[in-house]
């Protein structure tokens, strides 16, 4: 009974947070909106005994990706009533489309819902015992060439996102520490003998 | 009791969310961007309750995969969002129908 109004008092959370992301005006509340809808997905995965990737997705996440959206948005200085003008044009459209997406997805898992019976929740099986050092040991043996291939594809986006926006300024008075080290002392000092006048 | 369904049916509420807020917004890429993450989440949802329910690990697995290519993604997505921005003025998705100039 417990795990039943954790369950739907989070969905119904959930819901409302991703409603908040797509129907606020100002992009800053989006974000937050999908930070608290990533905050319960977390504490939901931990209801399904996920707690290894519940926690990678709050620190992840919320620490590192939806920091950058917020860094992003503050930074590309957007008017927001302007931006979203055309809003209402295709509303209705959008809002049948999503619904009949849903209405068939729901309707597939409820009409066929024989197939999911016998699946049930074990809460005290082998995979919740120690899931962190089960998944590690299975991603470190089974999967370690996509663990690699994994590290890589991050290389690759660390280089492309600062080789896309690293630019070069003109007009910006700044070191030149190449030249200032072959700087040669006989260039810039010149000895000067001078001449005694009048005694 | 909580079954294997109310997982999926939540899942799909917010893949149907995601997609509505893809097709609703039409001005704005970030916006479009943050819906993709959902859309992200509710398959990564999915997984979890099916690795849970069948008590197979591999869904994790795949679930910590997509989780590093969608960080990946974010990142190189607003990397791009970023150029455009000084290239345009704008990040509107009506004003992108040029490669060039």
């Amino acid at each position: 009974m417990l795990l039943e109004i954790i369950f739907y008092s989070f969905a119904s959370v959930l819901i409302c947070a991703s409603l908040g992301v797509i129907l606020f005006k100002n992009p800053v509340y989006s974000a937050v909106s999908l930070i608290l809808a990533f905050i319960t997905t977390g504490l939901l995965w931990l209801l399904l005994e996920a707690e290894f990737l519940a926690i990678v997705l709050v620190l992840v996440y919320v620490g590192a990706v939806m920091v950058l959206f917020l860094f992003v948005i503050m930074m590309l200085n957007i008017h927001a009533e302007e931006e979203r003008s055309g809003f209402t044009r295709i509303a209705p459209i959008a809002i049948f489309l999503g619904l009949v997406i849903a209405a068939e997805l729901i309707a597939l898992y409820w009409i066929q819902s024989d197939q999911f019976s016998g699946l049930e929740s074990i809460s005290d099986s082998a995979l919740s015992v120690d899931n962190t050092l089960l998944l590690g040991t299975e991603l470190f043996t089974k999967y370690i060439l996509s663990f690699e291939i994994a590290g890589f594809i991050l290389l690759l986006a660390i280089i492309v996102s600062i080789s896309l926006t690293l630019r070069s300024r003109k007009n910006v008075k700044k070191q030149i520490a190449r030249d200032q080290i072959s700087a040669d002392p006989k260039e810039r000092l010149r000895m000067v003998d001078i001449k005694r006048g009048l005694d | 009791m909580l079954t294997l369904q109310s997982y999926l049916t939540l899942s799909a509420i917010i893949f149907s969310i995601g997609i509505t807020g893809i097709v609703i917004n039409r001005k704005n890429i970030i916006i479009a961007m943050m819906c993709t993450e959902l859309l992200l989440i509710s398959v990564n949802f999915n997984f979890i309750a099916f690795s849970h329910f069948l008590q197979d690990l591999s869904g994790q697995v795949f679930v910590f995969f997509i989780l590093t290519v969608a960080a990946a993604e974010a990142a190189i997505g607003l990397a791009i969002l970023v150029a455009l921005y000084r290239n345009k003025k704008s990040i509107s998705v009506s004003e992108l129908n040029k490669l060039r100039n």
